[in-house]
């Protein structure tokens, strides 16, 4: 199989998170300490529940996109998709050309998607005024009489619109398992060069699920955070008194390539993408065993497949995501894997500034992975102040670590049960 | 490939309006009656389209026992978890399993995949909201402080697009790789590609690869009818008269396992997967080029990948939609890969409609089925070949595969182009 003995480097980043509207800005913020958490601008959020999220700030889709054909199909998601995208291409110093263009993919985890509110309030007036969906008034419908409000909402839309920006003809995939999309999304990019399906793959996730219907879904479940009244201590994964997520929004894209190619070419590799795990809980739809099983297989295999040994490891950037179960599952998981080791690496959830991008949190995170390996820095935990005997780690508090990393885990784990790990390792210690 | 584990076909499942199994949706096909039939969810006696291929006897408690799962999920859901039951059932997972002891059951547990492909958002999800928004009337802060009181608390979980993989996961106990595509109508298809890459990679030994959708809804219809996609009665590909697809609505699984895995514990084969391969146009999400180069770039990329001639093919499943300009690139993308002479051409979605993101495996499925009977079932609804397409073997009539290889055909939004290579089993050898 040609796979085998292809590795895989990651040559461009791009990010627009809740910290910055690129990766430098993120990156500076994240050492900073910086939250990107507050109040809700984007709507009126006062009535419900938690009112708090992570908005990405001053961001202007017309800035990020030139081509107004595009713009017509575009949605705050996807704006966010095609700003990220475009940064991580530039970074990378290379573009889908004649000749190449068939051996470029793209795989990217996708948002969940629905109607904007708006539309959704005009669909109401007009066919439900009185509570109840009368569907023959559809027919007469302003909402429904534009296909491009349907157009917009394809879960393959943020795709077609990356395909058509850079030029991508080789393989092209949509994916979404919840939480865990954003890393999925990488890993199968991975594999794509890997199998030797691609050269180049532009991976990444997107998200944007700060709107009344989204805020409302996380609410009802009760999933998220209420501490309303100190925003930027509301995420604090692996704390005592942890209580829940912070809803977040944004976009992280990587551009992977054939490390070969890559260095032929001279390009400033960040890190190599070593390995991928990805498994299912299959215990809970929102949640792992307590006993880890699950993330375990996926971490394992992670390893196996970079063929990083477990006492190479020095950084994980957790999943972290600011719930007692997750939390508590996802120590119990680090723990059964490295045993004594596990006291020995550094441990971080970056959602304690950004919050939880949601279908882009785990390319964003991988794109954080890269920088840490690339600066030799670890970002921190933040709000971690009373330690939970259950999550007993070393976790990167009081200010960012210096410290140089050879092999990187990042883990992300969706509702639905699924579980991605991705292994990252310094280009100095790539072999070859 | 030559180093790379035979992957084989040992299960398989399907449900649209032409039956509830392979079998019976093969015999329906083979009968050249359609089960496009008026929609009954609603009454759409006076919309613009109001046929489809909609399951006409949908009995959700019939397709999925589990009553807790009953408040949970969605039409779309039981149909995906139905065929992956019954697929798994096809290939005697539960028995084999039973007879191993905790530790080797773990290691199947963790070593079988889990890949699906899922459809798109759900207008009726949304609908739920309704009461709220009257409540409310216009004030969020008002529809913010009734939540709670007024929808579901399991709204969010009940529409999740990823719902089937992680109840086929938590229903039998799978912990392996897994992805769930959202990719329109390659979905099933690349779920497909990526269950067979995964197996190669020795990521699993053992993997069912899920698509299931059920499009039919009325806002969707309208969308897909303001977009000028659908025909008013039937789906007629490559005729010259075509004007459209029809919706449809359904699930399909197979079973894909390692040579070793299937021989191991002396599974009946039903086949091989051969090769895929996957090309985008990156025109954007409405456009289809025009020279068919994504299809035939896409066909080209599974013949390598399987380690195929053109000529080795010996039936094309087309995806073969009935839109005017789908069936005429396709036809060209044919034209470009197979010459003047390309093995015989069927389509299925005049019998069924266009199941979207189940389409392609559906397809796939009906593929071995048909070439275990060795027979390429004829177009029911094609009356008058378009003269453009004047040598494409494709006939209202059945038609002799030239060989035991089947090539399956997706297409979707976005310009992706998907394509799948089965070797089909002997039906009696297997």
């Amino acid at each position: 199989m040609t796979g085998v003995h292809r590795r895989v480097a990651i040559t461009g980043l791009g990010l627009v998170t809740p910290l910055g509207n690129d990766a430098a800005t993120t990156w500076n913020a994240l050492l900073a300490g910086r939250s990107g958490i507050g109040e809700i601008s984007i709507f009126d959020a006062s009535g419900f529940p938690a009112h708090i999220a992570a908005e990405v700030k001053g961001f202007n889709p017309h800035l990020a996109i030139d081509d107004r054909k595009l713009l017509k199909f575009t949605n705050r998601s996807h704006a966010f998709a095609l700003a990220a995208a475009e940064e991580a291409m530039r970074d990378a110093g290379i573009w889908p050309a004649r000749g190449s263009e068939t051996r470029w993919g793209c795989v990217v985890g996708s948002s969940m998607m629905g109607m904007e509110f708006a539309e959704l309030g005009e669909v109401h007036r007009h066919c439900g005024p009185d509570g109840e969906f009368h569907v023959e008034r559809l027919l007469t419908d302003r909402i429904t009489a534009d296909p491009m409000v349907f157009c917009r909402i394809q879960p393959c839309t943020g795709l077609a619109l990356l395909l058509r920006r850079f030029g991508i003809r080789g393989y092209a995939n949509s994916v979404h398992t919840a939480c865990a999309s954003g890393g999925q999304a990488v890993g199968s990019g991975m594999k794509l060069i890997r199998r030797g399906t691609a050269d180049w793959v532009l991976a990444g996730g997107f998200d944007s699920m700060i709107t009344p219907i989204g805020l409302a879904g996380f609410c009802l479940l009760g999933a998220l955070s209420l501490d309303n009244e100190t925003p930027e201590r509301a995420s604090r994964p692996f704390d005592a008194t942890r209580n829940g997520f912070v809803l977040g929004e944004g976009a992280g894209f990587l551009v992977l390539e054939e490390w070969e190619a890559a260095r032929r070419r001279g390009a400033r590799i960040y890190a190599e993408l070593a390995g991928e795990g990805n498994s299912l809980s299959s215990y809970r739809i929102t949640d792992s065993h307590p006993s880890g099983d699950g993330p375990i297989q996926a971490m394992h295999q992670a390893l196996a497949n970079a063929g990083a040994p477990l006492d190479a490891v020095d950084y994980i950037n957790a999943h972290g995501t600011s719930t007692p179960m997750n939390d508590r599952s996802e120590c119990t998981a680090i723990r059964a894997i490295f045993g004594p080791q596990a006291c020995k690496i550094a441990v971080s959830s970056t959602k304690s500034l950004m919050g939880h991008l949601i279908a882009a949190a785990g390319a964003v995170e991988a794109a954080i992975c890269a920088l840490a390996i690339r600066h030799g820095i670890l970002p921190i935990n933040a709000n971690l102040r009373e330690p939970d005997p259950e999550c007993d780690l070393d976790f990167v508090l009081g200010g960012p670590r210096v410290m140089r990393t050879g092999v990187a885990l990042s883990n992300s784990f969706g509702f639905g049960g699924s579980n991605s790990c991705l292994t990252f390792r310094n280009p100095e210690e790539a072999p070859g | 490939m030559a180093d790379c584990p035979k992957i084989l076909v040992t299960g398989l499942g399907a449900i649209c309006a032409a039956g509830m199994d392979p079998e019976s949706v093969w015999h329906r096909v083979r009968s050249g009656q359609s089960a496009i039939s008026p929609i009954r969810q609603w009454n759409a006696s006076v919309w613009p389209v109001s046929v489809a291929g909609e399951i006409t006897e949908f009995n959700a408690r019939a397709l999925v026992e589990d009553r807790k799962l009953h408040k949970l999920l969605r039409r779309t859901e039981f149909l995906g978890l139905y065929v992956a039951d019954r697929a798994f059932a096809h290939a005697g997972f539960a028995a084999y399993r039973d007879s191993l002891d905790a530790a080797a059951r773990n290691a199947f547990n963790d070593r079988t995949g889990v890949y699906v492909g899922t459809g798109g958002a759900s207008f009726q999800d949304q609908y739920v909201f309704f009461p709220l928004l009257t409540a409310a009337a216009g004030d969020l802060g008002v529809f913010g402080r009734e939540l709670a009181a007024t929808v579901n608390p399991m709204w969010l979980l009940r529409t999740l697009p990823n719902n089937v993989l992680g109840h086929i996961g938590i229903r039998h106990g799978l912990k392996g790789p897994n992805a769930c595509v959202m990719n329109h109508s390659t979905s099933g298809t690349l779920a497909v590609a990526e269950a067979a890459e995964a197996l190669r990679a020795g990521e699993a030994e053992r993997a069912v690869a899920v698509g299931h959708d059920a499009p039919i809804e009325p806002q969707t219809l309208l969308y897909y009818h303001r977009l000028g996609l659908l025909a008013a009665d039937a789906v007629r590909p490559f005729d010259a008269r075509r004007s459209g697809s029809l919706l449809g609505e359904g699930a399909a699984a197979l079973v894909l396992e390692t040579e070793a895995a299937a021989t191991g514990r002396e599974a009946k084969i039903l086949g091989e997967f051969l090769g895929s391969g996957c090309a985008s146009e990156a025109q954007g999400l409405l456009s289809i080029r025009r020279d068919g180069e994504g299809l035939a770039y896409a066909i080209a990329v599974a013949l390598e990948n399987a380690g195929i001639r053109a000529a080795d093919v010996g039936m094309i499943v087309a995806h073969g939609n009935g839109t005017r300009q789908s069936d005429a690139s396709e036809a060209t993308a044919i034209r470009r890969v197979f010459g003047p002479t390309p093995p015989p051409v069927t389509a299925f979605k005049w019998a069924f409609g266009h199941l979207l993101a189940a389409s392609g495996i559906l397809e796939a499925v009906l593929a071995l089925v048909a070439l275990r009977h060795g027979t390429v079932p004829g177009v029911a609804t094609l009356r008058e070949l378009d003269p453009g397409f004047a040598n494409l073997p494709v006939s209202a009539e059945p038609q002799t595969p030239r060989s035991d290889v089947g090539l399956i055909l997706s297409r979707g939004f976005g310009g992706t182009n998907a394509a799948l290579l089965f070797r089909a089993s002997p039906s009696d050898a297997g």
